[in-house]
């Protein structure tokens, strides 16, 4: 069976020479909830959206074993949700029901189809009911909620979060992580947030400069102390 | 000479979008999710209704200012149905006023032909130019009140569905979308900076340095603009956008609707072909 995500040696630079991403060699099986940890411009988001196919290096990149392409663009962006770090971003409709049924029309499901789905992933982050609503009526944590709906929509195998934890209050992160911990597809969540980090994740990819520091068990990895701090983070506060 | 506070231009410009400095942006669509009678009809049907009015109530001769006090009779009562409180509405009015305020007070100035109007036993003696500045000004009470009447009484997005389903060309409706969920976004940034500012300039810069910072912090604005238009780029894609827009339309029209526009049809019929002419 394909892994839900292979990348081998894949590297981008920006133009003025700096180098993104090096050298990234990543294998993640299907189901696993991942964590990419590391500094402010680690390359943590760089490497989301170059799973997603928005960063062309060089390099391979297999999505369910599709080979991140032109050709497989359209598959791979139904086979993988990404969510960007601002909900703002990904909330652009003018309402709650467009945003979610945006993505299910795209795949050409029929109108009954797009409205169980729109009614089902808004069940499922718990803003039932709130499908008439504007974003911009919406609180921090329920736009955020929101903008994982408007993923889940689309029942895709893998999901991919950047920073989903930014700007929530502790109660709104709590009910965060008892949504991404009732989810069964593939997780790939980006974040600075160690104690998040260490809630939801069972494996973690330690990012630095652009290159894989690090790759193992969450736990091993985040309570290392002189591993994180040597990479400006810090270890979880609370075990468990 | 007191310096000139041009960056306090921005804030005007933040205000002039619907809401005052301290007011939060959500108040300026607020009354379009309530629920009433005007509220539930279809967006199409009242988009036409006032499209109609707008193009009636500009058609009046300059002369007929009574008979635009009978036409206001129709938004004011679209209005009072809705539930939209009047305090509300006239405080639109006064935000879009200046602009018209500017053209009809010029009237007077370069038409002063002596004209004589008569009120009863009263006899008014102006010139052809104040009963333009009038008429002007009767006309902008008179629309901006249906059309206060259509937004404060209709979702954006039912209007947007609506004027799909009318017509208009999908690239400016999406773009009208666009324009509807992001200029909430606009003005919290807008309202960050301004924020930033207040919280750092601690005395009168002049006017040079004012204006050197009005323009940083538009420049500012717009780029954050271009960087938030690329990641919606990548979110719609993401979502498997191919350049096609796919919507759910779920208008439908019903008899309230059809008794709308009878009713609207009717009363511009009946001040247009008999009161009209009594009125003149």
């Amino acid at each position: 069976m394909s892994k839900a995500i292979e990348i081998e040696n894949f590297s981008y630079g920006y133009p003025d020479g700096t180098m993104a991403l090096s050298d990234i060699k990543l294998s993640i099986e299907h189901g696993q909830k991942v964590v990419l940890i590391g500094p402010n411009g680690a390359g943590k988001s760089t490497l989301l959206l170059t799973m997603a196919g928005f960063v062309k290096g060089t390099g391979k990149v297999f999505i369910d074993g599709l080979e991140v392409n032109r050709k497989n663009l359209k598959n791979i962006r139904t086979c993988l949700g990404s969510c960007l770090e601002n909900p703002d971003d990904q909330l652009f409709m003018p309402t709650l029901f467009d945003d979610v049924a945006f993505g299910p029309l795209n795949m050409g499901l029929g109108v009954e189809q797009v409205k169980k789905r729109v009614a089902d992933a808004l069940q499922t982050v718990g803003l039932a009911g709130m499908a008439d609503k504007a974003p911009h009526h919406l609180s921090a944590g329920q736009k955020r909620a929101a903008a994982i709906a408007t993923i889940l929509s689309m029942t895709p195998k893998i999901i991919t979060l950047d920073e989903p934890d930014g700007s929530l209050d502790p109660r709104n992160r709590n009910n965060l992580i008892k949504l991404l911990g009732c989810l069964t597809q593939t997780l790939i969540i980006a974040t600075c947030n160690m104690n998040f980090a260490a809630a939801i994740a069972d494996r973690a990819v330690l990012m630095d400069k652009g290159q894989i520091i690090a790759d193992g068990d969450a736990k091993e990895i985040m309570w290392d102390f002189k591993l994180m701090n040597g990479h400006g983070l810090e270890v979880p506060t609370a075990r468990d | 000479m007191p310096a000139v506070p041009v960056s306090g231009a921005l804030r005007v410009l933040v205000c002039e979008f619907g809401c005052t400095y301290q007011m939060h942006h959500a108040h300026i669509d607020k009354f379009a999710y309530q629920d009433s009678v005007i509220h539930r009809l279809d967006s199409r049907v009242k988009f036409i209704a006032v499209l109609v009015f707008t193009a009636v109530v500009i058609s009046l001769p300059r002369t007929s200012l009574s008979i635009l006090a009978c036409f206001a009779i129709g938004p004011f009562a679209v209005l009072v149905l809705g539930g939209i409180p009047l305090r509300f509405v006239f405080k639109q009015i006064l935000l879009v006023s200046p602009f018209v305020l500017v053209l009809a007070l010029s009237c007077p100035l370069y038409d002063r032909t002596p004209l004589t109007v008569a009120f009863g036993p009263f006899l008014w003696r102006g010139t052809i130019g104040w009963m333009r500045c009038f008429a002007i000004l009767g006309k902008f009470v008179v629309t901006m009140l249906a059309l206060i009447g259509l937004v404060s009484t209709t979702r954006f997005n039912d209007l947007l569905a609506g004027l799909q389903k009318l017509g208009v060309p999908k690239l400016l409706v999406i773009q009208l979308g666009f324009l509807y969920r992001y200029i909430f976004v606009l003005i919290d940034r807008a309202h960050h900076i301004l924020q930033a500012r207040a919280g750092r300039k601690l005395r009168n810069l002049g006017f040079k340095r004012e204006l050197r910072t009005a323009s940083a912090m538009v420049g500012s604005l717009f780029i954050r603009s271009i960087d938030t238009a690329e990641h919606i780029n990548i979110a719609m894609q993401g979502r498997g956008f191919d350049g096609r827009w796919r919507s759910i339309s779920k208008l439908q029209i019903r008899r309230a609707d059809l008794l709308f526009a009878i009713i609207s049809i009717f009363f511009m019929l009946v001040l247009y072909i008999f009161v009209k002419p009594i009125l003149q």
